[in-house]
């Protein structure tokens, strides 16, 4: 059978971006035309291979204190006029990279063009910006040790949850029930962590498991949210500050304090679902 | 509605990874990424009160893809083809020549060096639909182009990504792993 349209339909529907009847009848053909069959297969793999790869980078500490600098600095300068300033990147080494590839001039510029501010200049955010510097570079000299750890930590976390995936080891003790995930673990940790099934809010328990986290074994929540797996980290609180939200080869980790546990989430769901998901957990956020 | 900087954090901060992601992506280069961020936050800045409604990152990514094509007219000219037929004529006797190595991020290998080295159309549609989930509508408005626009560069992407090896032995593996 020759499916015309089908690519486009097919890619509409492993896109999320068909409407239910068009979900449907794509199911329905899905059972029924091995060839599409296949061609889905493709596109999955192809999903789960580029979310595995390819990184999201998160916005360095440096350039989010020089925007809320340049806020800051727009604050105080007038409250009716040009905000138009932001200290420039100290330091600039450009390496010279060269491309191969092209890219097409799209572009309509319809919120005006470069010429609004084409080069950064020092006025008043100049000196806030200064104060913004001091002090985060005082924060970075008393962080960096914990920051340290939590590297460390952040990538053990990734690499457990990738090697459970991959190895088809998610789970040990597949429930949806807490009550029965709850006491799975007690039995086989020397502490009982809070396990809540939030299926209501679209995040269904599917079960637990023990793995290993700084040497010690950790119990490991398993949720999902739509098709991707949340992994969370529990263990017992420690004086370290909880690790800084980041990627890791392309999965977000976010973690949060909170009933006497620290929590950390591992996930390829965007930054800011898993964030608030792990702060939920955590008892953060009230319950709705 | 607040004053703009006030709107600004609500609306357009929220978003700033996502606005470093793609200006990373489209140019492949940390501190030039970082001077397209800045100058789209100058901008948004600006015209944060004509925002309408909450979809701040549509709005927001738009005009970071905006900033970022000034930047690239002003310092990579030669990057900007306006002929599509001559894009497609490169992709398909796609030989690696010294610029394309040169473009070879230390960091990046496999998939994501091939993802680095397409051609940017594709590699713009492809990162929204991809690492930012956006849907096909807000990725029309980011672009600005027609939804089946979004659609076709994202197969063409797609397609010239699944020729690399890598993705080949992926899909071999869950084949064999669903039999």
């Amino acid at each position: 059978m020759k499916c015309h349209g089908a690519e486009t339909a097919l890619a509409a529907y492993v896109d999320g971006d068909a409407n239910m009847l068009q979900s449907h009848s794509m199911k329905r053909h899905l059972h029924e035309c091995s060839e599409c069959a296949a061609a889905h297969r493709d596109l999955l793999a192809f999903r789960a291979g580029f979310r595995a790869e390819v990184p999201r980078f998160s916005a360095p500490p440096a350039l989010r204190a020089r925007v809320l600098a340049m806020l800051e600095a727009s604050r105080q300068s007038a409250p009716a006029a040009m905000p138009a300033r932001m200290p420039a990147r100290s330091g600039r080494s450009r390496p010279g990279w060269l491309s191969g590839s092209r890219g097409s001039l799209g572009s309509k510029g319809s919120m005006g063009a470069g010429a609004l501010v084409s080069h950064w200049q020092w006025l008043t955010g100049g000196a806030v910006a200064g104060c913004a510097a001091t002090l985060f570079a005082w924060m970075i000299g008393t962080t960096v040790l914990d920051w340290r750890a939590g590297q460390d930590l952040v990538a053990e976390a990734v690499t457990s949850h990738v090697r459970a995936t991959l190895g088809n080891q998610l789970i040990q003790v597949a429930s949806s029930n807490q009550h029965t995930v709850k006491p799975w673990l007690s039995a086989r940790l020397d502490y009982s962590p809070p396990v809540q099934d939030l299926s209501q809010e679209g995040f269904p328990l599917t079960g637990g498991r023990v793995d290993y986290l700084d040497r010690h074994p950790v119990a490991t929540l398993v949720y999902r949210f739509r098709d991707h797996n949340i992994d969370v980290f529990v263990r017992p609180e420690s004086s370290h500050p909880p690790p800084a939200p980041r990627t890791v080869r392309g999965f977000n980790v976010a973690s949060a304090k909170g009933s006497g546990m620290e929590w950390i989430g591992v996930s390829d769901v965007s930054a800011d679902v898993l964030a608030n998901f792990v702060q939920r957990l955590a008892g953060e956020v009230p319950t709705p | 509605m607040g004053s703009p900087e006030t709107r600004f954090e609500e609306l357009v901060l929220p978003h700033l990874d996502a606005a470093y992601n793609m200006a990373r992506w489209l140019t492949r280069d940390v501190h030039d990424a970082e001077d397209v961020v800045q100058d789209a936050c100058v901008r948004a800045l600006k015209y944060v009160d004509s925002l309408q409604g909450s979809d701040g990152r549509s709005w927001f990514l738009s005009i970071v893809r905006n900033a970022f094509y000034d930047w690239l007219a002003r310092n990579r000219p030669s990057e900007i083809v306006h002929d599509d037929t001559a894009i497609e004529n490169a992709i398909d006797h796609a030989s690696p020549g010294p610029q394309q190595v040169a473009v070879r991020n230390a960091e990046l290998r496999g998939l994501a060096a091939a993802f680095a080295e397409l051609p940017l159309q594709y590699r713009e549609v492809l990162l929204l639909r991809e690492l930012e989930e956006l849907s096909y509508k807000e990725i029309a408005r980011v672009v600005d182009i027609p939804v089946g626009t979004v659609m076709s560069r994202l197969a063409r992407g797609r397609a010239l990504l699944q020729r690399s090896p890598l993705l080949r032995e992926m899909a071999l593996q869950s084949m064999g792993s669903e039999s």
